[in-house]
């Protein structure tokens, strides 16, 4: 790497460096009890020594999975009831006052009895996840088809394009940015539902390991599974805007953050 | 894209839209009068009453001010942080450049899973709750304000300063005003936000609030309690948002570019 690169880096990362730096300090000054704000030297000994074991990797699995799994059906069902919605007013008129009255009500509140119908296991985290997910790419999915305009599906049409091809060729892509933006907010809300439920009661997944640990004053440890959330969450996204990026390819530059 | 069916009336829409849900409550009370539900699936009728009657003696209050109270001190919290240093962000380059690594860095991880810690550091009190509720808001807050700011139109920052506004008026007057829909809708989520932490935070561990209510109605098998909880935690949702919205309205009169009572 060139000196020139190195700056660049530099330039660009330096705050996280800082904040590290800031964390180490009070680590090592004392004035912050040791163990409550264990270093990042010792946590870095914790990570490898979890990861060694095995068990981070199991737990983060478990967690991975639920919210993958989540994720993707809500994924297929949220773009088909979308789609749907805006494609026939009958189902906009009978879904959408549905899903905008109940979109702002906290569904973690369903848990328990998510709990009673779906069982203590993966499948009641996995339905809420589900049902958290559903909503932002719905929603998307149904304002970006709305979003089309109506002089590119004549042109279309003009052209002598059947109905299919103007859902595939025309209707579909014009919406795949607003589609993607939905999933970019339900894919965080995943891994927050997970966690969420892991904590507050299961014996696997990331939840639950760092749960374990701070309640068995391991912070270290605790400190490491949260790195390991970190990381997922931080390359799930990277991963979906990559996808984004080579499907609409025509598009560039989802924002870094946000967006 | 509009299909080539005919338009729905107004009153249509509101049938239409009342529909699915009218039709689920019926069927739910009736399958619960004649046939035998799981025990969980208690008739609408019963969790009406005892919704009613918990909001007349006053206990559904109690724990929904409990949470409303975590919420609104981390929303505001949170809140004050994120517009604040978005807003700066916004017109401050080396601000920008400063949060921008950290908040990309952490943006898509989970604020919850600080939670174990935050009680181990704060305790398992109201100050672990709110801290975590806090660091959820900022995101959005900052993220929506910061936007805001950085697409405020040039010519009228320059126009202000060619009129002679000092630095402290292009921002009040220039900068806010056409950052504030995107501010708003920054505050539109992170206030969901708040109250799906504190319901999550109050099941984990609390002594008080809609989400200890849940979970010990849920333990002592009152499962008509457990959706009077459910139902004052649905209508802190709504309400809240409803305000927001009322509040949007207001602020922004003239300038309503969206959708008139838009969702989503």
């Amino acid at each position: 790497m060139d000196s020139a690169g190195a700056r660049r880096i530099l330039a660009r990362w330096y705050p996280v460096a800082l904040v590290l730096a800031a964390w180490e300090l009070l680590s090592r000054s004392g004035a912050v009890s040791k163990r409550l704000m264990p270093s990042l030297a010792d946590i870095g000994v914790a990570l490898v020594d979890a990861l060694q074991q095995g068990d981070l990797a199991f737990h983060a699995g478990i967690s991975l999975g639920r919210a993958l799994a989540g994720f993707a059906l809500a994924t297929v069902a949220g773009v088909l009831v979308g789609v749907a919605m805006a494609r026939s007013r009958l189902l906009e008129a009978l879904l959408e006052p549905v899903f905008s009255f109940t979109y702002p009500v906290p569904k973690i509140a369903l848990y328990p009895i998510f709990i009673f119908v779906f069982g203590l296991g993966s499948l009641s985290k996995v339905m809420l996840v589900f049902l958290e997910c559903l909503y932002p790419i719905t929603i998307n999915a149904y304002y970006g088809m709305r979003q089309v305009q109506q002089v590119h599906v004549w042109a279309a049409r003009n052209m002598g394009a059947s109905e299919r091809q103007v859902f595939r060729r025309v209707l579909l892509p014009a919406a795949a940015p607003t589609i993607f933006a939905g999933l970019r907010i339900a894919l965080p809300i995943s891994l927050i539902v997970v966690i969420i439920t892991e904590i507050i009661g299961e014996s696997r997944g990331l939840g639950y390991y760092i749960t374990y640990a701070s309640a068995s004053f391991e912070y270290a440890t605790a400190f490491a599974g949260i790195a390991a959330v970190a990381a997922i969450g931080f390359v799930l996204d990277r991963l979906l805007v990559a996808v984004r990026n080579r499907l609409i390819f025509w598009q560039r530059g989802a924002a870094f953050i946000g967006a | 894209m509009a299909s080539p069916t005919a338009e729905y009336s107004q009153a249509q829409r509101l049938l239409l839209g009342l529909s699915l849900p009218v039709l689920a409550l019926i069927a739910w009370e009736l399958c619960a009068r004649f046939m035998t539900l799981p025990s969980y699936l208690i008739a609408p009728s019963a969790i009406a009453a005892t919704t009613w009657d918990m909001a007349l003696s006053g206990e559904l209050w109690r724990h929904a001010d409990a949470s409303l109270a975590r919420a609104l001190a981390g929303f505001a919290i949170g809140a004050a942080g994120g517009v604040g240093m978005g807003l700066l962000a916004g017109i401050a380059r080396p601000v920008e450049h400063f949060y921008e690594p950290i908040v990309s860095l952490t943006y898509p991880v989970p604020k919850i899973v600080v939670l174990p810690v935050l009680v181990a550091w704060l305790g398992a009190g109201d100050a672990s709750k709110i801290a975590v509720i806090a660091a959820g808001v900022f995101y959005p807050t900052f993220i929506n304000a910061l936007y805001g700011a950085k697409a405020v139109d040039r010519l009228h920052v320059w126009s202000a300063r060619n009129m002679g506004a000092s630095v402290v008026q292009v921002f009040f007057k220039v900068v806010l005003p056409s950052a504030l829909p995107q501010v708003l809708a920054g505050l539109r989520i992170a206030f969901a936000l708040s109250l799906v932490v504190v319901v999550a935070a109050e099941m984990q561990s609390s002594r008080s609030g809609l989400g200890f209510l849940i979970i010990t109605a849920e333990d002592n098998i009152r499962f008509d309690l457990m959706y009077a909880a459910i139902i004052a935690v649905a209508l802190a949702g709504f309400g809240g948002d409803r305000l927001l919205v009322h509040l949007r309205r207001r602020l922004l009169v003239g300038q309503m570019v969206g959708r008139e009572g838009e969702h989503g």
